[in-house]
C-alpha cells in the first residue's frame, strides 16, 4: 500500500475511495445538514473531477470504441457512465439552484423554483441506484485492485 | 500526483468547458411546460419546516447512511445477479452450438 501514489491503479483506487466516501457524506443531508451538505457538495468537485481525470484514456477511448463492434456489456458500461455523468450535472445544477446557505454565504439571490427543488430530490435519490450499478459494472477492479493493495509486500 | 499533472491543464479546461456547456443545456429545462406544471402544482417533501421527526436523535445520523447503503447496495447485487444469469445463459448457448 506504500506505494499507491506511484502506480496509476492503486492510484485512482485511492481516489475513487475517496471519492465514494465524499459522495456518501454530501449524499446525507438529513445527518449532516444542508449548510454543511451544500459546502460539502462545491467541494465535492474535486474528488469528481479528479475521478475524470484519472480515467482521462477510458474517455478518450470510450468515444472511439463506442462506434466499433462491442459486447453489449461493454456498450452498456460506456452508456451508463456518460448517463451517470450527465445525471451528476443535473444533480449538481439543480442543487446551485435551490441553494439555500452556499450561494446567500456568496451574497449571490435566486428565485428557487418547485421544479429544481424536485429535480434535485428525485435526481439525488435516482444517482444512489446509478452508481451502484456502475460499481457492480467495475466490481472486478475493484475487488482485484483490493486484493492488490492489501497484499502483504514481499520480503 | 505525478498521474494527475499529466497535461493537467489541457484536461481539466476541457472537463469543465464540456460541464459548463452540457449544465447550461441542462438549465433550459426550466422553460419547459413540464417544468411549468411543476411550479404551478407546487412540490414539497420531507417534514414540515421546523417540525423535528419522531426518532432517536442518533438515528438521525445513522439513518440517511442505511438509506443510501440500501439504494446503492441492492442495485449492485441485482446487476451482479443479471450479469451471472446472462453469462450463464450465454454460455448455455455456446454449448448448445
Amino acid at each position: 500500500m506504500s506505494n499507491w501514489k506511484q502506480n496509476l491503479q492503486k492510484f485512482r483506487y485511492v481516489m475513487d475511495a475517496l471519492l465514494l466516501i465524499s459522495f456518501m457524506l454530501v449524499s446525507a443531508p438529513q445527518a449532516t445538514g444542508v449548510p454543511l451538505h451544500e459546502w460539502f457538495s462545491l467541494f465535492f468537485i474535486v474528488p469528481f473531477a479528479i475521478h475524470l481525470l484519472l480515467h482521462w484514456d477510458w474517455i478518450q477511448r470510450s468515444f472511439k470504441r463506442l462506434l466499433s463492434k462491442l459486447s453489449a456489456r461493454e456498450r452498456f458500461n460506456i452508456v451508463w457512465d456518460y448517463l451517470l455523468y450527465i445525471m451528476m450535472l443535473l444533480v449538481f445544477v439543480s442543487g446551485f439552484l435551490v441553494s439555500v446557505a452556499l450561494l446567500p454565504a456568496l451574497h449571490i439571490s435566486l428565485n428557487i423554483q418547485d421544479f429544481w427543488s424536485k429535480m434535485h430530490h428525485d435526481t439525488a435519490t435516482l444517482i444512489m441506484p446509478m452508481l451502484g450499478v456502475h460499481l457492480a459494472l467495475n466490481l472486478s477492479w475493484i475487488v482485484k485492485l483490493t486484493k492488490r493493495m492489501f497484499a502483504k509486500e514481499a520480503k | 500526483m505525478k498521474h494527475l499533472k499529466q497535461q493537467w491543464k489541457t484536461r481539466t479546461s476541457i472537463v469543465l468547458i464540456v460541464s459548463v456547456l452540457v449544465s447550461l443545456i441542462l438549465v433550459t429545462l426550466e422553460r419547459t411546460d413540464w417544468a411549468m406544471q411543476i411550479n404551478l402544482q407546487g412540490y414539497s417533501h420531507g417534514s414540515p419546516e421546523g417540525e423535528k421527526p419522531n426518532i432517536a436523535p442518533v438515528l438521525m445520523y445513522i439513518l440517511p447512511f442505511v438509506k443510501e447503503l440500501i439504494l446503492i447496495g441492492v442495485p449492485m447485487l441485482l446487476t451482479l445477479g443479471v450479469a451471472k444469469l446472462a453469462g450463464l445463459i450465454k454460455g448455455m448457448f455456446k454449448n448448445k452450438a
